[in-house]
């Protein structure tokens, strides 16, 4: 069966339909909005595995939730904010299971995890300019990935995070300026 | 003046430095859609909402309130209805001339038509 075009009005209503239309429905949902949310969700992990599991994670979620979407929001919000919960779950876990002795090493082990990652081909400033990025708290990091290499509104931004568009703003603006400060450290 | 430019960021062009294994994104749908587990949708499994099914309850609470407004229409209807005749009718019979001839040809005091009229024993 080929796969229906996007038309949102009509997803939603095929949402509340039977089984098959429901599936259908969902399919093109995935379709329209998993490379989207794969790109986002691999520029917070980095790597292109621990991507495709949260990414998976975040369409089995919002399947199994698919009741409780009342089409209050638009679905990429939706989407988006389950994606950027299961990407926080996942490096909460990930920090907590790394043993303190490694801490200080941290920044090697992300160049090194990146030289060594094949799915990595970025040159050395771009290496650099993903350690620096690291150095940010989640929510700063995600808010500058969401604005930078995914070109995303501020008002989209809001919508997800749920932060005002100002803060949202300043944020980025400072997460710039410690990249910049970091880059200008190692220089 | 060279490096204070190369690292303003903003000026730089972003550029994923990430790539994904061959035919990743060609795949993914159906990849997404093999893992989701089966599942019971409510909606397969209530009756289907029909017009007629949304708009009874209202037309239940209109005919429920259209009754009991015509029970006190009825009841009050009925009082006034009576009370109106009462008066109609006395005015009918004790008119004021009638009232009149009366107080001329009963020969009674003042102190006794008050009395009367209050009906003080």
């Amino acid at each position: 069966m080929a796969m229906m075009a996007y038309d949102e009005r009509r997803i939603l209503e095929m949402l509340h339909e039977d089984d098959i239309s429901r599936r259908r429905a969902f399919e093109a949902i995935v379709n329209n909005f998993s490379e989207q949310l794969y790109w986002q969700i691999r520029h917070m992990v980095l790597s292109h595995d621990d991507a495709n599991d949260i990414l998976q994670n975040t369409f089995i979620k919002a399947w199994i939730n698919l009741d409780s979407f009342m089409g209050y929001s638009r679905i990429s919000t939706w989407l988006y904010r389950i994606a950027v919960n299961e990407t926080l779950t996942f490096l909460n876990r990930q920090k907590a299971n790394v043993p303190l002795e490694t801490d200080n090493e941290g920044e090697l082990s992300l160049a090194d995890q990146l030289e060594s990652d094949p799915y990595f081909d970025g040159d050395q400033t771009e290496r650099q300019l993903q350690e620096a990025i690291a150095t940010l708290p989640d929510k700063q990091r995600m808010v500058f990935n969401m604005k930078y290499f995914n070109e995303m509104k501020y008002e989209e931004i809001s919508e997800v995070l749920g932060t005002s568009v100002g803060a949202l703003k300043a944020s980025f603006h400072i997460a710039v300026k410690k990249i910049e400060e970091y880059f200008n450290k190692i220089d | 003046m060279e490096k204070e430019r190369l690292y303003k960021i903003d000026e730089l062009e972003p550029r994923r430095p990430f790539t994904v294994p061959e035919g990743y994104f060609e795949n993914l749908t159906q990849n997404i859609m093999s893992v989701l587990p089966e599942q019971e949708s409510i909606y397969s499994t209530t009756i289907k909402v029909t017009p007629w099914m949304r708009i009874r309850p209202y037309l239940y609470a209109a005919a429920a309130f259209a009754g009991i407004f015509f029970c006190i229409k009825a009841a009050v209807g009925i009082n006034s209805r009576n009370s109106s005749a009462n008066i109609a009718q006395e005015t009918t019979i004790y008119s004021d001339e009638y009232i009149d001839s009366f107080l001329e040809t009963a020969m009674i005091d003042d102190c006794t038509l008050y009395y009367t009229l209050v009906d003080v024993n």
